[in-house]
C-alpha cells in the first residue's frame, strides 16, 4: 500500500506531538536528578534546566546521614515486602477460590465483594474502627487492613478462569489437594500477572505517605514518604512539634562535612526526594514489559 | 449452572463438601472485608450520636440528626463550592486527554517508537503524590525554578506561581494531568486493538482517510468504554483527592485548597470532631453511590452498555 502525501504529513505530526509529550513526562525527573547533583549554594542561583552546573554528591551524601530517613528506608521496604507478599498470597487464593464457577454461592459472595467498591463508610469510621482494633501507631497498620484488594481479586479471579479446568482435574485425580494445584499449576501458568499485580501493590507501598501521616505517630515508623511529606510542609505535619529540617541540619553540623557550605535545606530535600524515588525508577525499566498485560487481563472483564 | 437431579439438596450437601477448600481459601478474604470495609461502613452510625473516645463507637449515645447541622453551616458550602470547581476543571482537562493520547498512539505503526513512548508516559503514574508535589514546587519556584527561568530568558516576567491563589487549581489540575495521562491510556488503547481490521481496510476502499477513520471508526469503537469510564469517574465530582491535594495544600492557598476532603481531614483527624466529619462522609459517599447509579442508569438509557 503506498503512503499517501496526506499520511505522512498525519504522520510527521502525530510523531512529533507524542515525542513532545514523551518528553515532558520524562523532563521533571531529569530536572530533579539535575537539582539534586548540583551544590545546594549554586542552585540558588537559577538556572538549572537539564544538568548539573557545579556537580556534587553532597546532597546525597548528607541526606544519607540523616538517621531518621534511613529508619523510614528501613519501615518502607519492610512494609513493601512483607505487604506485598502477603496481599498476593492471600488475594491471589481467595481468586482462586472463586474462580471455580460451579461453586456454590458463589453469586452472593461475589455481591458482598463488590459491595464495598461502591460504598464505604469514609475515612473517619476507618480510622476509629482502626483504634479499636489498635492498630493505630503499629506497624501493623501498614499491613493488616491491606491484606485484600477486592480489584485485584477481580482481575486475579478472569485471569484463573482462562485456565483449562482439565489440568486441575488430572491434578485432583492424582490426589493433589487445592493447595498444591495452586502452587504447582495456577500460579505458574499465571507467572506474568502475579509479576503485574504484585508491582502494583509493590508500588502502592512504597509511595503510601497518608497512612503514615495520619495513623501513625511514632517517628520510628515513619516511612519514607511520609518522611518526605514532613520536611516539606509545616502545617500539614500532624505530629511532629519540632521543625525537621532544622533538626536535620543541626544533625549535619555536628557531623563536620567539609562541603557543608554546598548544602542548602532545599537540595537536601530533593536529593531525599530522589532518594524515595531512585528505587522505582531503577526496578521500572525491567518491569514495563509486565504492566500492560496486568493491566489488559483486568479490562477483558470490561 | 443448571442443576440436575431430583434431590437439590442433597445435590447441594455434596457440592459443598466437593468445595470446602474454595470455602476455606476464600474466607480470610471474606473476613477481612468485613473487618475493614462492613465493620467501618456499620461505624458510620456515629454520625447520629455523640461519639466518645472512651465510649467507643457502639455505645455513644445517639442523638439522631445533630451532627447534619453543617447543611447550614457556609464553610461547609464553601467547601463544596472548592470542591466542585476544581473537580471539573479536572474533568474537562484530564478526562478527554487520556482518550486522545491512546488515539494518537495508536497510529503509531513503527513498534519500538510506539514501545518508547508508551514506556516514558507511564512512567509518572509510580511516583507518590508528594513527589509529585516536589516536582512541581521546584519546577514553578520563583528565582529558581525552570519555569520562571525560561520565562525569564524570553524576555517575561516572573510568577509566583506557588504563591497566589489564582494558579492553585490549574497546579493541581496539571499535576493529575502529567501522573496519569499516559497510564489511563491503557484502557482505551486495549479498546482500539479490538477494533475489528476489516472495518479500516473497508474504509480504505471506500477512500476514507486516516481522521475520517479515526472518527468514524476508533472513536465509536471504543465508546462503551468511554462511557464506562466517566461512570467510574462521577464519585470523583465530589473528592477531589487528598492524597494528591494535602501535599499542595499552605495556609496561603486555603480559600481555594481547602476541598471537601481536606475540611473532612482537617475535622477529623486533627480538631478529632469525629461524629460531624463522619456526617459529612455519609453525605459525600450516599451522593456519590447516586451518582455512579444514576449515571450508569443515564449511559444504558444511551445504548452504550454500562456497569451491569
Amino acid at each position: 500500500m503506498a503512503i499517501s502525501k496526506e499520511d505522512k504529513i498525519f504522520n510527521c505530526v502525530n510523531y512529533t506531538v507524542l515525542l513532545i509529550i514523551a518528553l515532558l513526562c520524562l523532563y521533571p525527573f531529569i530536572y530533579m536528578l539535575a537539582l539534586s547533583l548540583n551544590s545546594g549554594r549554586d542552585t540558588l542561583r537559577g538556572g538549572i534546566t537539564i544538568y548539573p552546573r557545579d556537580f556534587t554528591l553532597a546532597n546525597y551524601g548528607a541526606i544519607l546521614r540523616d538517621k531518621l530517613i534511613l529508619s523510614a528506608y528501613k519501615i518502607t521496604i519492610l512494609r513493601t515486602i512483607i505487604g506485598t507478599i502477603s496481599n498476593v498470597f492471600i488475594t491471589a487464593l481467595v481468586a482462586y477460590g472463586l474462580s471455580e464457577q460451579r461453586l456454590p454461592g458463589r453469586k452472593y459472595i461475589m455481591i458482598y465483594m463488590v459491595i464495598p467498591m461502591f460504598f464505604g463508610g469514609g475515612l473517619i469510621p476507618y480510622y476509629l474502627v482502626l483504634r479499636e482494633y489498635r492498630l493505630l501507631n503499629t506497624f501493623w497498620v501498614y499491613i493488616i487492613p491491606g491484606l485484600f484488594s477486592i480489584w485485584n481479586c477481580i482481575v486475579m479471579k478472569t485471569s484463573f478462569q482462562g485456565i483449562p479446568q482439565s489440568l486441575k482435574e488430572s491434578m485432583r485425580i492424582d490426589g493433589a489437594n487445592e493447595l498444591q494445584i495452586f502452587f504447582k499449576v495456577i500460579f505458574p501458568l499465571s507467572l506474568p500477572m502475579f509479576a503485574a499485580i504484585s508491582l502494583f501493590v509493590a508500588v502502592g507501598h512504597w509511595n503510601d505517605w497518608f497512612t503514615g501521616a495520619y495513623f501513625v505517630q511514632k517517628t520510628e515508623l515513619v516511612p519514607v514518604q511520609t518522611y518526605l511529606q514532613m520536611i516539606m510542609t509545616r502545617d500539614m505535619r500532624a505530629f511532629l512539634e519540632k521543625d525537621l529540617a532544622v533538626k536535620m541540619s543541626q544533625e549535619l553540623m555536628g557531623k563536620d562535612l567539609t562541603d557543608y557550605s554546598k548544602i542548602t535545606s532545599f537540595s537536601l530535600r530533593i536529593a531525599a526526594v530522589l532518594v524515595g524515588t531512585l528505587p522505582i525508577l531503577f526496578v521500572y525499566p525491567f518491569l514495563q514489559k509486565y504492566f500492560v498485560k496486568g493491566v489488559l487481563i483486568g479490562s477483558i472483564k470490561g | 449452572m443448571k442443576r440436575s437431579g431430583s434431590t437439590p439438596k442433597r445435590k447441594m450437601n455434596y457440592m459443598v463438601k466437593v468445595y470446602s477448600w474454595n470455602y476455606l481459601f476464600i474466607l480470610p478474604g471474606v473476613i477481612l472485608l468485613f473487618l475493614f470495609a462492613y465493620i467501618p461502613m456499620f461505624g458510620v452510625q456515629i454520625a447520629f450520636k455523640d461519639y466518645k473516645i472512651y465510649t467507643g463507637i457502639w455505645q455513644s449515645p445517639w442523638v439522631g440528626f445533630k451532627h447534619f447541622s453543617f447543611f447550614s453551616d457556609s464553610y461547609f458550602w464553601f467547601t463544596v463550592r472548592n470542591t466542585i470547581i476544581l473537580t471539573l476543571y479536572r474533568t474537562v482537562i484530564n478526562f478527554p486527554a487520556p482518550i486522545i493520547l491512546a488515539l494518537m498512539i495508536n497510529e503509531v505503526r513503527n513498534e519500538k517508537f510506539k514501545r518508547v513512548i508508551q514506556s516514558t508516559t507511564y512512567l509518572p503514574h509510580f511516583i507518590s503524590w508528594v513527589v509529585v508535589a516536589y516536582m512541581f514546587n521546584s519546577m514553578l519556584a520563583l528565582d529558581t525554578g525552570v519555569v520562571n527561568n525560561l520565562r525569564q530568558l524570553l524576555g517575561g516576567q516572573q510568577v509566583n506561581f506557588m504563591g497566589e491563589v489564582k494558579y492553585f487549581r490549574s497546579i493541581i489540575v496539571f499535576s493529575g494531568l502529567w501522573k496519569s495521562v499516559g497510564w489511563s491510556t491503557i484502557i482505551y488503547l486495549a479498546a482500539l486493538s479490538a477494533i475489528d481490521p476489516q472495518q479500516h481496510e473497508a474504509a480504505i476502499i471506500d477512500g476514507a482517510n486516516r481522521l475520517a477513520r479515526i472518527w468514524y471508526i476508533n472513536i465509536p469503537g471504543i465508546m462503551p468504554t468511554i462511557a464506562i469510564i466517566l461512570i467510574l469517574s462521577m464519585p470523583s465530582i465530589l473528592s477531589a483527592g487528598y492524597e494528591q491535594i494535602l501535599p499542595f495544600v499552605n495556609p496561603t492557598n486555603m480559600e481555594v485548597s481547602c476541598v471537601l476532603d481536606i475540611y473532612l481531614i482537617r475535622l477529623g483527624l486533627t480538631q478529632a470532631q469525629y461524629s460531624v466529619a463522619s456526617a459529612i462522609g455519609l453525605v459525600t459517599a450516599l451522593l456519590s453511590l447516586f451518582l455512579i447509579l444514576g449515571s450508569n442508569y443515564a449511559v444504558k438509557k444511551m445504548g452504550q452498555g454500562g456497569l451491569w
